[in-house]
């Protein structure tokens, strides 16, 4: 096998941007909204005890 | 009055047993056997184990829940299955051994018209030599398992303050492993924690895994689309990995643990030996010590189980090459297709085969992430399983059951990767459907708009939020039932 630590090596990093993004307490807020909409949609998708086997 | 005795109280055995009662009501008596007095939010014994969580805070005893609910509980060990009887009676019934110390030894028959087999993994730590608890590496299998994990972080913690450079191997113990998730979150909350220490520079933390590839997760990665482009959970993964300077082992077999050192196969043959001062690695699971015995009392335990102790249901357990596995193979009703008074939900049920591709080393040691079906999954199919009932009492033998296949089904995972109000983040994962279906989502296998990936401060609030909305389900507090399982 590849060594994993080469292969992770050459993963793309996050920008300072993007990192600060991810602790910014306003975007977050937005991001932890739309994720659990996301969530809540294929939620329902899967619970259909209706449909029969 | 009908009888439905249910085999566990986790998250699919207790799921099952509130629907049952909300749904029958008092047309039904629900008995809940289960060795454990309490139930445990097990995705939180992650922050038990790196000391964020006390267990109490991830526990709480059944038996009020149950007196509150009218559902009878025995804190006991289900031994055998009797689905025919015996001589004397024609109800098929469960030999249980009381795990209560009030009645600690008593041994008791309870019989049954409908069986719920929810009794989750034996987790076989004696798989690997040295692994577990009882060997050289600890667990946050179970909260008490977590607490140990916690402690001996605690003290690495403090050797590495005296500056003594430590090497942390967290992961999984064994080829056949599932639940790689719970490995990968144990290694972003404990590089959290070393950095919240101050000593992250002194830690060299290991992640070993029988992943092929990072991300894998044992669902064979995902595909997520993000700013116009697809992308893989492998590079995603592999971008936190590097981002957190976090070195990783795949397609890994533990072939034993030693004081100090994982002995390892790897996927092309290649053996190794990681040495460590601290190592967290997850036991591969099989099915509980459940025996079968027909009317006759000879063993039929073959018949109803796998050989990986899991019990058969209504699943194509045919051998066949993996490009040949479709999703119509995976189980709709969890009936058992030998008795169909008997389900069996969570990880109690064979699957029919692995999600992930599995692989076989030069030497055939098989490096195969077994299926995950737990959390979500888990409390659908408990719910299902209750519905599934519901139709045979109303309707008789020949009613139509509802389906809850995992090839129909979604799940969330947030994996945390470190805790904290404003300093936690956690990368939020949804896929549709758990099993790929190739033939209905060509190319990735699941549908793209419901499949992604994020990570930030919103998946830990994310996860914390799931920790006490379903401890406050499971304690069957007002509107339980309207959140979703």
């Amino acid at each position: 096998m590849n060594s994993a630590d080469d292969v992770i090596a050459q993963a793309p990093l996050p920008t300072p941007a993007t990192l600060k993004a991810r602790k910014n307490l306003f975007f977050q807020f937005w991001r932890f909204v739309v994720i659990n909409l996301r969530m809540i949609k294929m939620i329902r998708k899967g619970h259909h005890p209706m449909e029969r086997h | 009055m009908k009888k439905i005795v249910i085999l566990g109280a986790g998250i699919a055995g207790h799921t099952a047993a509130l629907h049952a009662k909300r749904i029958l009501g008092k047309s039904v008596e629900v008995i809940v056997i289960s060795p454990n007095s309490k139930w445990n939010w097990i995705p939180s014994n992650i922050w038990v184990g790196v000391g964020k969580m006390q267990p109490d805070q991830v526990t709480f005893p059944l038996a009020p829940i149950y007196k509150r609910k009218g559902i009878t509980f025995h804190q006991a060990l289900a031994k055998n299955i009797h689905p025919e009887g015996d001589t004397t009676t024609a109800n098929g019934y469960v030999e249980i051994s009381f795990t209560d110390p009030t009645r600690s030894g008593e041994v008791a028959k309870i019989e049954y018209d409908f069986l719920v087999n929810a009794t989750g993994p034996k987790l076989n730590f004696a798989a690997t030599e040295g692994l577990g608890p009882d060997g050289h590496t600890v667990s946050v299998c179970t909260s008490g398992h977590a607490v140990e994990a916690a402690s001996a972080l605690t003290e690495i913690i403090a050797k590495l303050k005296t500056g003594a450079r430590q090497r942390l191997a967290i992961g999984v113990g064994h080829g056949t492993c599932t639940c790689e998730g719970a490995a990968f979150e144990y290694t972003f909350n404990v590089e959290h924690e070393l950095r919240a220490a101050g000593v992250r520079d002194f830690a060299d933390i290991y992640y070993i895994t029988n992943e092929y590839e990072l991300g894998d997760f044992g669902v064979g990665g995902m595909v997520f689309t993000q700013s116009g482009f697809e992308t893989t959970s492998k590079l995603w993964t592999e971008s936190l990995f590097r981002e957190r300077g976090i070195h990783a082992i795949l397609g890994a077999h533990v072939e034993k643990v030693t004081p100090g050192e994982i002995h390892y196969e790897q996927v092309d043959g290649a053996k190794g030996i990681l040495s460590f001062d601290f190592a967290m690695l997850l036991p591969p699971f099989r099915g509980v010590d459940l025996k079968a015995f027909d009317k006759t009392g000879a063993d039929i335990s073959e018949k109803i189980f796998a050989p990986s102790g899991f019990m058969k249901v209504d699943a194509d357990y045919t051998a066949k090459p993996f490009e040949d596995w479709r999703a119509e193979d995976w189980p709709k009703t969890y009936c058992n297709p030998s008795y169909p008074n008997i389900f069996a939900v969570g990880i109690a049920f064979a699957p029919p085969h692995q999600i992930s591709r599995p692989r076989k080393s030069p030497n055939g040691t098989l490096i195969a992430p077994s299926p995950p079906r737990t959390g979500m999954p888990s409390g659908i199919m408990g719910k299902h399983a209750i519905l599934s009932i519901k139709e045979l009492i109303t309707k008789g033998p020949n009613a139509v059951l509802p389906s809850a296949s995992m090839a129909d089904m979604g799940a969330a995972c947030v994996a945390s990767a470190g805790s904290g109000l404003r300093e936690g983040s956690a990368a939020a994962m949804t896929m549709y459907p758990i099993v790929p279906d190739y033939i209905k989502y060509p190319g990735s296998g699941r549908s793209a708009p419901d499949t992604f990936g994020e990570i930030g401060l919103s998946g830990h609030w994310i996860k914390l939020l799931l920790h006490y909305m379903f401890i406050y389900k499971a304690k069957a507090r007002l509107g339980w039932s309207l959140i979703p399982e």
